[in-house]
């Protein structure tokens, strides 16, 4: 059995032949085509490389896709790192605690809120008006993407009704109003996901 | 200035950690200091193998400054979970000055 | 690019005037473009990057760190790295390998940092062994193997360095100085380890022929 070690009875190594494929660079180009040994030897490289590339396939494969589950947790993971935006504070019972929301965690679960909702998908998100002041009149924009075939004015008025309920327990803000814009419709080419017909204005 | 309270403060951070984790609608506890903060510091604990406290703790003239971010993940609204815990960690203090801030930094519904 | 998003976009007839919502239409942007704007502060470029660089910086994190949990650590520490160092990022159509980069050595320090945690033994049972079979001959369990997975157990024998070097240069095309930066060697050593490497793999896989 033959066994390739690094050196070749050519007087070539191994080595040389593996840099030789990444840089196209060699000290004697004219030896390889003539050479069977270095021919054999590169041979031997290219056929790891191809193996090389079906790995890297199928491990990407396995990774799946970037608009998975695993990258949106990182995505909002980062959205909260990132992003906390302004500190929203919230009632103490101690005079010398100083207790926050932050203004990301909020948005953030309004986008949930709306994403999870059926037919909806969230957009932009903002909290306007002074939000790191008690008390202080907040108004809530959200705009949203309707899927094709769910009734706009019904959907957005059902979202902004689940949003004060949420707002309400969750923050302590004094929500003014919520308005929510749809900004886009949205079609489902697949048949998969096509949304109840009986929704169809 | 504060001053990093050494030895007896890890214990403390790991004693409040357990705290904090142990409230009601808790779910998580992420490390006081956000992480895109100590990213340069990243490579010293990379090398010394330390981990960041989770709970920070410093003091300053004898009263001590205690700061924990959480996330919250429960039908038990987020305020009030942040007042739980803070609550929780003045049980734990008992008579010792502190402040306490606590800070929601996500919210799951 | 896959275009595998679900749903398409489109504008409601006579809805107010507004941007689109959501990353899709970025889709289709090229990388350079997005870079810059991500450079700008604009995050909804940034995500996109993210997608769609996102599953090869996860399969690299993956061979780097031996579990798809780590790669996941990895590459959510190398895009916030990645985010607040942008306006570093000198070449816009670069920003792929960039990234790759970023992920090599946030891996490598990753498994340091875990190295500290645990004893070397437990590290070196940790890290690959996909199929469990570290310690055995690959020859033997490999043979009903499809070839891929023969190469995936011939991968976790080889020493650290020289499978770092293989997983860089096979799996994201980084030139030899880009490796050397990336794992702080020289370009030298970088030639000698992926060498080395291809060496043993190509006699596993002959062996194994």
């Amino acid at each position: 059995m033959k066994t390739p070690g690094d050196a070749l009875e050519c007087g070539h190594s191994l080595a040389e032949l593996s840099a030789y494929l990444d840089t196209g660079e060699i000290a004697d180009p004219a030896h390889l085509d003539s050479c069977p040994e270095c021919q054999a030897g590169l041979a031997s490289l290219r056929r790891l490389s191809e193996l090389g590339n079906e790995l890297l396939t199928a491990d990407v494969a396995e990774a799946g896709s970037g608009g998975d589950d695993w990258m949106q947790t990182i995505l909002d993971n980062l959205r909260l790192e990132l992003r906390p935006g302004r500190s929203i504070p919230l009632r103490a019972e101690d005079p010398q605690d100083t207790l926050w929301e932050t203004e990301g965690s909020v948005s953030a679960l309004i986008r949930s809120v709306a994403d999870s909702f059926p037919g909806t998908a969230a957009g932009k998100c903002r909290l306007l008006g002074d939000i790191t002041e008690p008390g202080a009149g907040i108004t809530v924009d959200v705009e949203i993407a309707v899927v094709y075939g769910h009734a706009m004015e019904e959907r957005a008025a059902a979202l902004r009704n689940e949003l004060a309920k949420m707002l309400q327990v969750q923050t302590e803000l004094d929500i003014q109003a919520i308005n929510i814009t749809v900004t886009d419709v949205l079609e489902l080419p697949a048949p998969a996901m096509t949304p109840n017909t009986e929704d169809q204005p | 200035m504060t001053e990093h309270v050494e030895a007896k403060s890890a214990t403390l951070a790991d004693e409040l950690l357990g705290v904090v984790q142990a409230v009601e609608g808790v779910s998580a506890v992420y490390p006081a200091q956000p992480l895109w903060q100590s990213v340069a510091g990243a490579a010293v604990a990379a090398v010394t193998g330390e981990q960041l406290p989770l709970i920070s703790l410093t003091e300053q003239d004898g009263t001590l400054a205690i700061k924990a971010r959480i996330g919250v993940g429960s039908p038990l609204p987020a305020p009030k979970v942040a007042r739980e815990a803070a609550a929780a960690i003045r049980r734990h203090l008992g008579n010792v000055p502190a402040v306490v801030e606590v800070l929601v930094a996500k919210i799951e519904a | 690019m896959p275009d595998s998003h679900p749903w398409k976009g489109r504008n409601v007839t006579g809805s107010p005037a507004v941007s689109p919502t959501a990353q899709q239409p970025l889709d289709l942007v090229p990388d350079a473009l997005l870079a810059g704007r991500a450079a700008d502060g604009d995050t909804a470029a940034f995500e996109a990057l993210a997608r769609r660089h996102g599953p090869l910086m996860r399969a690299t994190a993956r061979r780097l760190t031996g579990t798809l949990a780590d790669a996941d650590d990895v590459v959510q520490e190398s895009l916030m790295q990645a985010w607040k160092q942008l306006d570093q990022l000198r070449d816009p159509a670069a920003v792929k390998s960039w990234l790759l980069r970023i992920v090599g050595t946030r891996s490598i320090d990753h498994l340091r940092k875990r190295r500290n945690h645990l004893a070397l033994d437990d590290l070196e049972n940790h890290v690959d062994a996909p199929s469990g079979q570290r310690t055995q001959d690959p020859e033997s369990t490999a043979v009903n193997a499809s070839r891929v997975d023969a190469l995936k157990s011939a991968l976790t024998l080889l020493p650290e360095e020289q499978r770092r070097c293989w997983v860089l240069k096979e799996f994201n095309d980084l030139s030899y100085e880009e490796i050397a930066l990336t794992l702080n060697i020289s370009p030298a050593s970088v030639r000698g380890r992926l060498a080395r490497a291809r060496i043993a793999l190509a006699r596993t896989m002959e062996e194994w022929r």
